[in-house]
């Protein structure tokens, strides 16, 4: 073939149109807000030249365009395809808000279902990149049709493959679907934002003043309402931490999560572990000292982190193998389980399950928070879909029960007959009905009455029903708690734990599928 | 009565510090363990531990009273050293021992009752003609009382809690339409912290010296005193840094204080060991402020340059016998200066930083002496003081011992929380203290940071966030995957995972 | 990220340090460059080895792009950025305009035990504020921003009820 032939010029030249489209302008636009473009975030993401981009010419269908004008831009606002993560095949499309803001237009939205459609098929992670005005307005309902096929996609691979999705830009209207139902969600704080109605919308109806940030910045999703996982403050940060949660992950549902070539200088036995939970059953501490103590060290990932913090979840690893953990926040809220945990806790729990990631629960729970506002807002149903997610999971699943284990909170963290299969505690357990003074006041009411000195009573009681009745031994007695360990060898005692149940397989009643309160 | 077992109620250094004298001394010591601090060194110098680990209740064992008289009891200790602190000053624990007869190391109930209540102690030194500030005869009862007696001492005055001390239930007021509302604030305070609300007013002095005189007598009547301390480094009421003597006293001065010093311990027939405090003016005028009826954590600087041990001496006249020191006997030998380092943030206001010291390396050497109760591993406890130790430095002279305190501070070696050491080496460079012009202004007004500022050490600190941030985000040789490992699935499994699709 | 930027920075308050890429175990002094060596032993603990003197290091808060470094007993807060991010700072704090005021609110009804900041302190983001007592467990109630106090509305041994406002900060970037 001649070089300087037609042939070979003119798909060179096509090339350098692709590359001029990417014009100074607009990457100092986009740069300008902070932002970097689509090209240079998958750049950066990705594996050194691993991406390899699909759809690159396709441009817009104009036709039937009633209102409006379309430029005919290459690639229609979006770059999609796929390329490698540390070596892991990844499929990914990144919307370009320098072409026509990111918006959605049908030949844009058919580009990434064939990303998605792809990923699927092969069964590796999707990731999407998410910097979008919304749904083309020019295009009518065919914007709005290219997102239905979107979702659908996303549902029909829910489970099967992860799937994952970063916001570094808008995402309003029904665009705030795709991250919603994926598996999780990364958002860069500031220079992103998610909402169904917008602030113009919202004034309009409500006469309420609200900025994009105050409405659906990164810090409302990742405080408030939970739909973010991960918050960032820069781009490139969040991709660092994409990659990172990358790598606890499996490609796809009948693999297992990637075992890590760590240098394991984690001790196995470690007594640091005896200074963290006080005596005192009132004084708080950080469950996350205790986390960070025993699994690989630097290997705890936690995920929602700000929000729910009464629950803390998240993955590590023992012995570079990933485990999801989940545990209760005595710093927060004194652990309690309230509607958001509960939520938290459950999606968590089904994530792990999907993808064959073993669960490990550390419990240190008083109960439910009590209230008119957690009792109106149905704290009996979303209680209800923790109990359900542990239940149904059929990965491995141990508890160590830490300290404080009452009532309802007991059955639904992970119990012996909810389907744990190893139940350990600590010798600090304290595993009962309810807690020592409000067991002692309803069973002792009359003869703390008549006592002279009802206040040493009630210590002497409080005292000997910890003693013969919420102590750890007793549980372990009826056979609810597998061993009370010496908590130095926690470490040790989960990883063959955790080893001997590698093939544990639960044959489950065949059904579409069951009916999780919702 | 030779004393043959001393219970040490209290903990940390100064326990440390009563064993070492009774151990040279050959009585044996008894401690007692608590729930807070399982693992203090204190416990393993002591003969005896009494394991008080069981106690839940809400009166730490150091204050309650009936607690300790019966742990005495139970180990058969024949005296008890209170320490500084908790219940040193507790007319009504030095009673109870008695009434028990343990020999309380310290004063008498009567004179620490007296010299513990300010209002009194005020009316004892007026009439012993000790010079004093003006104040208040007596508590003021009401807003309206406190605005009178202001007016007549003239502001800035102090409002003073009765029973109270260490900076608490004390407010300064600069004018009269502050006063209702200080005066109430200082009641409340009072009330909350000692149990008793009375206050009394006297005029402020700003920003003097504290000079304070160490005290000895026996029960026969003789005292004596073992020249000044000097600690004016002091913030928000707590003292920081002493010194032995003072550089603000010439000898004229020092006999002068001295003596008084001995007259008002004479008025209240005091024993064992104390300290009598002044304020010592811009113009030289010095003000009896009050007495502190016992052994004071600055006792070493006045150790040091007297080359007596204190607390020999305190046993010594708890068992009955006579001062064997005559007042010419005391000479004044060198410099002693002491650093208080303790686990505070001083970059967060001087705020408590507990936690465990993973490493603790004090220097040592001719002229150095370390009070500890503390030791790699040890945890200081959010619960009890923040103290991890004094660091005491001797010189011939003032500027000897400068130097020396120098090289020491810069030899400490403490790993685990956050220490006061950075204030200290900045304290020996400031030009301010080392020429000894330092007031109790000097912290609030005189200086403008609480550390060194080194910009080298600032470059070292970025580049260690930069390599940490490099090795736990960029480096992906962390994350290099055992592709053998994780294909390793066994058949049993496979099988049943493909069988359920 | 070592592929595409050639510079990393870090930030401590106004301080901007610079570093390149590849990063070498070297600081330069004029045109000398001198070894920096980190060491951990059981003598010591970790340190730096640094023109022969021993530095204590400790790391006491690492997150993300943030390091709480105390070296040599001096605490100091870094934030590592590239390049690109430092411009993106930039911008968003033209954006953003001047500071905004923090309100801290009770998240429960409970009692204030503990009371660890004054009016006129300098917080750091996570560093504690007060303790307050509920369902029978103390909880600490950690600052969301970097600020400085303005005012303090409770006293150890109040009580609150849910969302009262606490203290209210001035928040600095």
């Amino acid at each position: 073939m001649d070089i300087e032939g037609k042939y070979y010029r003119s798909y060179k030249d096509r090339l350098k149109i692709l590359d001029e489209q990417q014009s100074k302008a607009r990457i100092k636009k986009q740069h300008d807000k902070g932002k970097l473009t689509a090209r240079e975030r998958l750049d950066l993401l990705l594996d050194k030249e691993s991406f390899e981009e699909i759809d690159a010419f396709v441009v817009p269908d104009t036709h039937g365009i009633e209102f409006g004008k379309v430029e005919k831009h290459f690639g229609d606002g979006v770059v999609a395809g796929y390329g490698k993560i540390n070596g892991r095949l990844v499929f990914i499309y990144a919307q370009d808000f320098t072409i026509m803001g990111g918006s959605l237009g049908i030949v844009h939205a058919n580009k990434i279902a064939k990303t998605q459609e792809m990923a699927l098929k092969i069964g590796a992670p999707i990731i999407a990149l998410i910097d979008s005005g919304g749904a083309r307005i020019q295009e009518g309902v065919a914007s709005l049709s290219g997102y239905s096929t979107i979702f659908n996609n996303i549902i029909r691979a829910s489970g099967i493959i992860p799937q994952i999705a970063v916001v570094m830009g808008p995402a309003a209207g029904g665009a705030v679907y795709s991250p919603a139902l994926m598996d999780f969600v990364f958002m860069t704080s500031y220079t992103s934002y998610m909402f169904v109605t917008g602030p113009n919308v919202v004034k309009e109806v409500l006469n309420e003043d609200v900025s994009f940030e105050e409405l659906g910045g990164a810090e409302v999703h990742a405080k408030k309402s939970g739909v973010a996982h991960f918050i960032y403050d820069d781009e490139e940060n969040t991709l660092l931490g994409l990659k990172k949660f990358f790598s606890y992950i499996p490609s796809n549902n009948m693999e297992n999560p990637p075992t890590i070539e760590g240098i394991n200088d984690t001790p196995d036995i470690n007594n640091r572990l005896l200074e963290i939970v006080p005596d005192d059953p009132n004084k708080a501490y950080d469950v996350k000292d205790i986390i960070n103590n025993i699994v690989d060290r630097g290997s705890f990932f936690e995920t929602a982190e700000l929000y729910a913090q009464s629950l803390v979840t998240g993955f590590g690893r023992l012995e570079g193998k990933t485990i999801g953990i989940i545990a209760n926040q005595p710093k927060v809220l004194a652990g309690v389980l309230d509607i958001n945990s509960s939520v938290k806790g459950a999606r968590f729990i089904r994530f792990c399950d999907s993808f064959n990631i073993p669960l490990l629960t550390f419990e240190d729970v008083p109960g439910f928070l009590p209230g008119i506002d957690q009792e109106h807002s149905g704290i009996i149903r979303h209680g209800a879909k923790l109990l359900y997610a542990y239940s149904e999971a059929t990965v491995p699943k141990i508890t160590v029960i830490l300290r404080k284990s009452y009532g309802g909170a007991y059955i639904v963290m992970n119990s012996k007959n909810l389907g744990g299969d190893f139940n350990f505690a600590w010798p600090t357990a304290e595993i009962a009905v309810m807690g020592p003074d409000a067991a002692v006041t309803i069973l002792y009411r009359k003869e703390l009455a008549q006592a002279d000195d009802p206040v040493k009573l009630k210590t002497e009681l409080v005292k000997k029903y910890r003693e013969k009745v919420a102590n750890p031994f007793v549980a372990n007695e009826k056979g609810f708690i597998d061993e009370v360990i010496d908590p130095p060898h926690t470490r040790k005692k989960l990883i063959s734990s955790f080893n001997t149940l590698t093939n544990k397989w639960v044959e489950v009643p065949s059904r579409k599928h069951g009916n999780i309160p919702l | 009565m030779k004393i043959k077992n001393i219970l040490i109620a209290n903990r940390g250094e100064i326990a440390v510090r009563i064993i070492k004298t009774a151990k040279k001394m050959g009585i044996a010591t008894s401690v007692i363990k608590t729930v807070s601090e399982p693992a203090a060194m204190y416990l393993s110098h002591a003969d005896t531990v009494y394991d008080d680990t069981d106690n839940v209740s809400e009166i730490p064992v150091f204050i309650d009273i009936e607690r300790i008289i019966k742990i005495a009891i139970d180990i058969g200790a024949d005296a008890i050293h209170p320490g500084y602190g908790f219940l040193a000053e507790n007319p009504y624990f030095a009673q109870k021992c008695a009434d028990n007869k343990l020999i309380f190391i310290g004063p008498s109930p009567d004179s620490i009752y007296k010299m513990g209540n300010k209002i009194i102690a005020r009316k004892i030194a007026l009439s012993n003609n000790i010079p004093m500030t003006l104040g208040s005869d007596g508590k003021i009862p009401s807003e309206k009382e406190a605005i009178r007696v202001a007016r007549k001492i003239g502001y800035p005055v102090i409002i003073k809690a009765a029973s109270g001390g260490g900076g608490r239930g004390m407010r300064i007021v600069r004018k009269e339409e502050d006063m209702p509302k200080m005066f109430r604030m200082a009641s409340n305070e009072a009330d909350k912290t000692f149990s008793d609300h009375s206050v009394f007013i006297e005029k402020y002095i700003e920003y003097p010296k504290h000079i304070e005189f160490q005290v000895l007598g026996d029960k026969k009547g003789n005292i004596i005193h073992l020249w000044e301390r000097e600690c004016s480094v002091q913030r928000k009421h707590q003292k920081l840094l002493e010194e032995a003597p003072s550089s603000a006293l010439n000898d004229q001065l020092r006999k002068e204080m001295g003596e008084i010093s001995v007259k008002i311990a004479s008025a209240v027939g005091y024993f064992s060991a104390g300290t009598v405090e002044f304020l010592y003016d811009a113009n030289g005028n010095y003000y009896f402020m009050e007495m502190n009826t016992r052994i004071q954590v600055e006792h070493p600087v006045t150790e040091l340059i007297t080359g007596i041990d204190l607390i020999e001496e305190q046993i010594r006249i708890a068992e009955g016998k006579d001062l064997r020191f005559k007042q010419q006997d005391i000479k004044l030998n060198g410099w002693a200066i002491e650093c208080r380092i303790n686990a505070e943030d001083v970059q967060s206001g001087f705020s408590p930083a507990p936690g465990k010291i993973e490493k603790i390396i004090m220097p040592s050497g001719e002229n150095i002496r370390v009070d500890t109760g503390v030791q790699s591993g040890s945890v200081i406890a959010a619960n009890f003081d923040s103290m991890i130790a004094k660091l005491i430095i001797y010189g011939k002279t003032r500027k000897e011992a400068l130097a020396n305190c120098k090289q020491a501070l810069d030899k400490v070696w403490i790993k685990g929380t956050k220490t006061t050491l950075p204030f200290f080496r900045m304290l020996i460079r400031n030009p301010n203290f080392l020429d000894g012009s330092i007031t109790t202004s000097f912290i609030e007004n005189e200086i403008s940071s609480y550390y060194v500022y080194s910009e080298y050490e600032e470059k070292l600190a970025a580049w260690l966030a930069t390599w940490l941030f490099i090795d736990e985000n960029l480096d992906e040789s962390n994350l290099k995957v055992n592709v053998e490992e994780t294909r390793n699935i066994s058949p049993w499994l496979l099988n049943k995972r493909i069988s359920r699709h | 990220m070592a592929k595409q930027t050639k510079k990393l920075y870090a930030l401590h308050g106004r301080k901007k340090h610079s570093f390149n890429l590849p990063l070498t175990k070297t600081i330069k002094i004029g045109k000398r460059e001198y070894k920096i060596v980190i060491k951990e032993d059981n003598k010591y603990g970790t340190y730096i080895l640094w023109k022969n003197r021993r530095y204590p290091v400790e790391i006491n808060l690492s997150r993300q792009n943030k390091f709480e470094i105390l070296f040599n007993y001096v605490s100091y807060s870094f934030t590592i950025e590239t390049p690109f991010s430092l411009k993106r700072k930039q911008y968003l704090s033209k954006e953003k305009g001047a500071s905004e005021d923090e309100k801290i609110i009770a998240p429960m009804p409970g009692k204030i035990l503990e009371v660890m900041i004054s009016q006129g302190d300098e917080i750091n983001r996570g560093d504690p504020l007060v303790i307050l007592e509920a369902m029978k467990m103390q909880n600490e109630i950690n600052c969301p921003v970097n600020g400085i106090v303005t005012s303090i509305n409770v006293d150890p041994g109040m009580n609150v009820n849910k969302d009262d406002i606490m203290l209210e900060l001035k928040i600095i970037q």
